[in-house]
């Protein structure tokens, strides 16, 4: 490259001194200067300052040597060195010319190569921002829109070439969620804002964005232009309205529920006081009667005010009974970790004072830990428990037994066997009813609320009960426990 | 004869009061009870106001509470006896129907002594009267200030 350059000047200056020569050979004089001038010019435009300075010495001492007498030495008349100077003044000035130039145009082309890769930096800039899904635009401070990418395309459904130029407001038809002005104040003294809009897509449909917009200044701060970005928010939107409606919907509910709660309470609460008073005058009364005309009273007169106190005690049972499977629904679950196993002992010493003479054959599976109120639970397995061993009491050997049959991470299922005198399958949906019982009084007591209990207890455990049997062969009750944690 | 008035005994209910006072007379006790008809009579009793302006100052040995009365009811008045400097040493037993637990938590949280469910059963109920009454009025030493035994 520098031998070319330097080649350039050597041969320019050579060329310059031939044609000076050819052209004084046929009596033209004076043309060198011109000449080697002209040679100057070209080597320093596309040589450079080197070359040009080499140009400069060989054109003078070209020109000293066969021009400037005496001729071929490189001696010079001081008479003619203001002549020289003046030829090396001007080649000076015109290789500081082309000097210049070349560095404009060494300027200009780096200004260009930084150009391009700013130009190649942003387009994919431009292109990353067209692989979101969001939406995004650029206005600028005049409100027109100057940039939308692939995301708003997509989703508006104006192309780049509609959109620019035009101002988002009368493109998308925006409703603001207040005055323009207020979103301009804010957006001018924090540089952002956000909120939600509403849009109005190519099609007319009506949607819902979350918008942020970002405002860009120059040096001086002023204001220049506003990036927009949104995503749709449409769905998530009627999905909250839709929550929001069924919460309502929901506390509506739950107050009226709550209200019935409480009527509940009051009612269980008046029967529990004002109906066991009179029944409990029934009894004292015709129990101070037989006793103070004991002497008077026949015996059909006495047994008469046996069943007087029988009936009281039965309707007192009754109530009793009638409470605690009320207070059930209206209770709090007390939900924590309860032995299965553990339970069902207790059940079973509970129900075995009652039982105390009789031959019973019990057998206890191993059953798990579970989670649940424990109260209750043990309630529901005494209700069972105690069913089996009245109901096999005509049996001269009674077997009981107690198991799990399925043990799954998320529910269990129970059950309680018994060889008694079982039930027809044919009335097995009249078993968890209440005051529902398919034996008389007489055969087997009972209030008729136990296995209502159970069904309840069990449903608030999220779980389901149902029986097994048959007449004289014995029943087997199930109930499943499903995994409930916290509130029920 | 004048009730001695060792045993204050609040209740509405004059069936109630009657099987009460056959089952403390087994004892002797009968003639030791006061009957206020209701929570307004039962704390005229014992702030000697109305019917009982002129009687002994001296407080019960035992006050039986029955909780659903007319006027003031029971936990109200167990509530004023407990914050009276004056009275709340007396022995409150509550002698109720119901079975209610919220009941029996708010007596005991208001420093009732003992919580009794009339049992329906009359013998049973006899038998819980007749034990109250021993214990309380025979049995246990009343307070200071007390009715004494005569």
């Amino acid at each position: 490259m520098h031998l070319q350059r330097y080649g350039l000047a050597v041969l320019s200056v050579a060329v310059a001194l031939g044609a000076a020569l050819l052209l004084q050979h046929f009596q033209f004089r004076d043309a060198a200067v011109p000449l080697l001038l002209f040679a100057g010019a070209v080597s320093s435009w596309y040589g450079g300052q080197g070359p040009a300075v080499l140009t400069v010495l060989l054109s003078l001492m070209g020109f000293a040597y066969f021009f400037v007498p005496p001729i071929y030495s490189l001696r010079v008349a001081p008479s003619e060195l203001p002549y020289f100077i003046i030829f090396a003044s001007f080649t000076s000035l015109i290789t500081w010319f082309a000097t210049i130039r070349r560095r404009v145009e060494a300027d200009l082309r780096q200004a260009r190569d930084k150009l391009e890769i700013e130009v190649a930096q942003r387009t994919q800039q431009a292109s990353l921002l067209d692989l979101t899904h969001d939406t995004i635009f650029v206005r600028d401070i005049n409100g027109v829109i100057t940039y939308w990418n692939r995301g708003a395309e997509e989703f508006y459904g104006w192309t780049q070439k509609e959109a620019i130029g035009k101002r988002p407001a009368d493109l998308l038809h925006t409703v603001f969620p207040k005055p323009f002005e207020e979103i301009w104040d804010e957006l001018r003294q924090t540089d952002r804002w956000e909120g939600e809009l509403t849009h109005t897509k190519a099609d007319g449909v009506q949607v819902i964005v979350a918008s942020r917009w970002s405002l860009q200044r120059d040096q001086q701060r002023r204001p220049v232009a506003i990036l927009e970005t949104g995503n749709d928010i449409t769905a998530r939107k009627s999905w909250e309205e839709e929550m929001q409606a069924l919460n309502q919907e929901l506390a509506k509910r739950s107050i009226a529920l709550e209200a019935t709660n409480k009527e509940l309470e009051a009612f269980a609460y008046s029967i529990s006081h004002d109906l066991r008073a009179p029944l409990r005058h029934t009894a004292g009364f015709a129990e101070l009667l037989s006793k103070s005309a004991a002497s008077s009273l026949n015996e059909k007169s006495q047994r008469y005010l046996a069943m007087i106190l029988e009936a009281a005690k039965r309707m007192g049972n009754l109530i009793d009974d009638l409470l605690a499977f009320s207070r059930i629904s209206r209770a709090e679950a007390h939900n924590s970790a309860v032995s299965l196993q553990q339970l069902v002992q207790e059940a079973v010493a509970e129900v075995r004072q009652d039982a105390k003479g009789r031959k019973i054959v019990w057998k206890i599976d191993p059953l798990p830990e579970w989670y649940g109120d424990r109260s209750m639970l043990r309630l529901a397995l005494v209700n069972l428990i105690s069913n089996a061993v009245k109901f096999s009491r005509t049996r001269t050997q009674a077997k009981i037994e107690i198991g799990c049959t399925e043990h799954k991470s998320d529910h269990v299922v129970l059950f309680v066997r018994d060889n008694g005198v079982g039930f027809d399958m044919k009335y097995s949906n009249k078993l968890f009813g209440v005051f529902q019982r398919l034996h008389p009084q007489e055969a087997f007591e009972g209030t008729g609320i136990g296995l209502a209990t159970v069904q309840r207890i069990v449903h608030r455990h999220g779980g389901r009960v149902w029986a097994e049997g048959a007449v004289n062969g014995g029943a087997t009750f199930y109930f499943s426990l499903s995994k409930i944690t916290g509130a029920n | 004869m004048e009730a001695l008035g060792r045993i204050l005994l609040v209740e509405d209910d004059p069936k109630d009061v009657e099987l009460t006072l056959t089952a403390l007379d087994e004892y002797n006790l009968a003639n030791e009870v006061v009957v206020a008809g209701d929570g307004e009579q039962a704390l005229d009793f014992l702030y000697y106001r109305g019917n009982f302006m002129r009687r002994a100052r001296e407080n019960p040995a035992v006050l039986l509470l029955d909780l659903k009365l007319p006027k003031v009811d029971g936990l109200e008045v167990l509530k004023q006896i407990k914050g009276d400097e004056n009275l709340k040493m007396i022995p409150v037993v509550v002698l109720t129907s119901s079975h209610e637990e919220k009941d029996m938590v708010a007596s005991y949280e208001l420093g009732v002594n003992a919580y009794v469910v009339k049992p329906v059963d009359f013998h049973e109920f006899v038998n819980a009267i007749k034990e109250l009454g021993v214990f309380w009025a025979v049995i246990n030493e009343p307070p200071p200030g007390s009715i004494r035994k005569k």
